[in-house]
């Protein structure tokens, strides 16, 4: 390969590592800054001084670790709910002799074409009947439903591949079908339960349109939520609004930069069997 | 084939929890949704029933509806821009990059972050210079102080900075796509390639390309279902202001049904939603199920 090419591709690929990091890299040292130096304009300069207050400020203005252990909460009974309900569904619809597998599976695909935001005012309405509207049950039962069809299609994918043997054995020495399915589906399933649950997370961990609407309560926000709040709320300091999205960002960052592989495969997985 | 037979008191145990739980809160809402269009109603006094009035509103007297739509069928369209972009660079990332999984992986970053803080993020950047904003700071220090605007209040350009987002945030993630389906093609069809002569752009153009295109429209589907359903982004940025400028169909619907409380007529858009999202679904598989009979 000529020099000039090799140089020409690496442009084409360091051009998109500009435009997707540098807006994040900018948002950090604008965190860092004053008032005036975000005001001066200078938008590739560093911090004179850096301002980790800003980050302080932040953390005393808005409710940074009650939105967090809200997201955390949420998320994770979300996930275990998915998991558990999704892969009983997927076992049937993958393994029992019976005339409506194919149904149940068809009916939660055409989960995957409707928009959650058509149900706004519905559920809304509904909750506020039911009287749960503004408590986080009223999050976690929506998104466990809209998690549901991307689940079951995936682990019931799976599950149709695995062989026969294995239950028939079991099934001889005389366990019950929970027992086969509690001590050996479920292990099994392992791999593609953990592309639900980064699924699942990602989806949920950022959901804000919900929360938004069926939460009024401070104390009840989850993080996108929170953040957005503050963000819209608080207009001293520049570097402190900043701060606070930084830190809204950092748990996802962190999680992605450990689990980056995994992470990107999981979304691959859901991308391509949805 | 499955094997198992069990008594149906068994399946109950294993489907309802989850079919009950996913049809009252997905089916049912819908439904609901699809019968509330059809009424007057504020949410407070009792409903009206008014049959098709509100589709009749909709359609012929509404001025802020067809605008909508014409914003969010861009904004599809719009969305499907890059993939031709991404499938080249994917294809070039596998020819000469050796440890180019990183590289993607960089690239996904503002895949996996919520739109709150994307949207956030890009506001502060089109902030007007008396705020700081990044991009008017880039603009005049290249010497184009013209070209600075205020990106999002100005009516005619608002709605082209939020399409720039959504291509922004969702390039890794075709991208991705793209470049796992040709790590996945099988190596031995190129290898033969190679002994028949065929090496290089030549691969790509005849075995590439046709074998990829089942990856190409998933990329495509989701780009384009996922912009009909454009809505938080919208609503983070912008909220479908100024005076309207940038209202797509979901936020048109938000603000009906949530701001002037007009629940039957939020739920008639709502269905209309519903009902071109699976118009588009059907449309796009069968453009692609004709381009696969071709290729293949």
């Amino acid at each position: 390969m000529s020099k000039v090419k090799k140089g020409f591709v690496y442009l084409l690929f360091a051009i998109p590592v500009i435009t997707q990091l540098y807006p994040l890299l900018w948002l950090f040292l604008y965190s860092l800054k004053t008032n005036e130096e975000i005001l001066g304009g200078s938008f590739f300069a560093l911090p004179k001084v850096w301002k980790w207050h800003n980050y302080i400020e932040a953390y005393k203005q808005g409710s940074y670790l009650k939105y967090l252990s809200n997201s955390v909460l949420v998320t994770v009974v979300t996930m275990v709910c998915v998991i558990i309900l999704s892969s009983m569904v997927a076992y049937a619809i993958s393994r029992f002799r019976w005339r409506y597998g194919n149904v149940i599976l068809l009916i939660f695909m055409m989960g995957l074409m409707i928009p959650m935001q058509a149900t706004l005012l519905p559920l809304m309405i509904i909750f506020k009947n039911i009287h749960i509207l503004n408590t986080h049950l009223s999050l976690i039962l929506p998104y466990v439903a809209f998690s549901t069809p991307i689940a079951v299609f995936i682990l019931s994918g799976f599950m149709k591949g695995l062989p026969h043997e294995i239950e028939e054995s079991a099934f001889v020495d005389g366990a019950s079908v929970y027992r086969i399915f509690r001590s050996i589906i479920m292990p099994i399933s392992i791999p593609p339960m953990m592309t639900v649950c980064i699924l699942t997370f990602i989806t949920i961990w950022n959901e804000y349109i919900l929360a938004a609407t069926f939460i009024s309560a401070e104390k009840l926000k989850t993080l996108p939520f929170g953040v957005y709040t503050f963000v819209s709320q608080y207009s001293v300091n520049y570097g402190d609004i900043g701060a606070f999205l930084i830190l809204g960002a950092l748990p996802v960052i962190l999680i992605y930069f450990i689990l980056s592989e995994r992470i990107t495969k999981g979304m691959v997985a859901g991308a391509v069997k949805g | 084939m499955n094997v198992l037979k069990v008594p149906g008191r068994t399946i109950a145990v294993f489907v309802l929890p989850c079919l009950l739980l996913y049809v009252c809160l997905v089916f049912v809402p819908i439904l609901v949704s699809f019968y509330t269009g059809l009424l007057s109603w504020d949410g407070i006094a009792s409903a009206k029933f008014i049959g098709l009035d509100n589709f009749k509103n909709m359609f012929y007297h509404d001025p802020v509806f067809w605008p909508s739509v014409r914003r969010t069928l861009v904004y599809a369209v719009a969305s499907m821009l890059e993939i031709p972009l991404c499938l080249l660079m994917a294809i070039l990332l596998n020819r000469y990059v050796r440890r180019a999984n990183s590289l993607v992986s960089i690239y996904f970053t503002p895949v996996i972050l919520s739109v709150v803080i994307i949207g956030q993020l890009w506001k502060t950047i089109y902030n007007p210079t008396s705020m700081g904003g990044m991009l008017n700071g880039v603009l005049i220090s290249l010497g184009l102080p013209s070209w600075a605007h205020n990106w999002l209040t100005e009516p005619n350009i608002a709605m082209f900075c939020l399409y720039f987002v959504s291509l922004w945030q969702y390039f890794g993630y075709h991208l991705l796509i793209q470049f796992t389906g040709i790590q996945n093609l099988p190596s031995e069809i190129y290898e033969a390639a190679k002994i028949d002569g065929a090496d290089g752009f030549k691969a790509d153009r005849y075995i590439t390309l046709p074998l990829i295109v089942p990856i190409f429209k998933i990329s495509v589907v989701l780009a384009f279902i996922g912009s009909l359903q454009a809505f938080d982004l919208v609503m983070v940025m912008t909220g479908g202001g100024p005076a309207h400028a940038t209202d797509v169909i979901s936020t048109h619907m938000y603000n009906s049904s949530f701001l002037s409380m007009k629940y039957g007529y939020g739920s008639a858009i709502a269905t209309f939603l519903v009902i071109v999202c699976l118009i588009f679904t059907v449309i796009i598989n069968l453009i692609f199920s004709r381009i696969e009979k071709k290729v293949g």
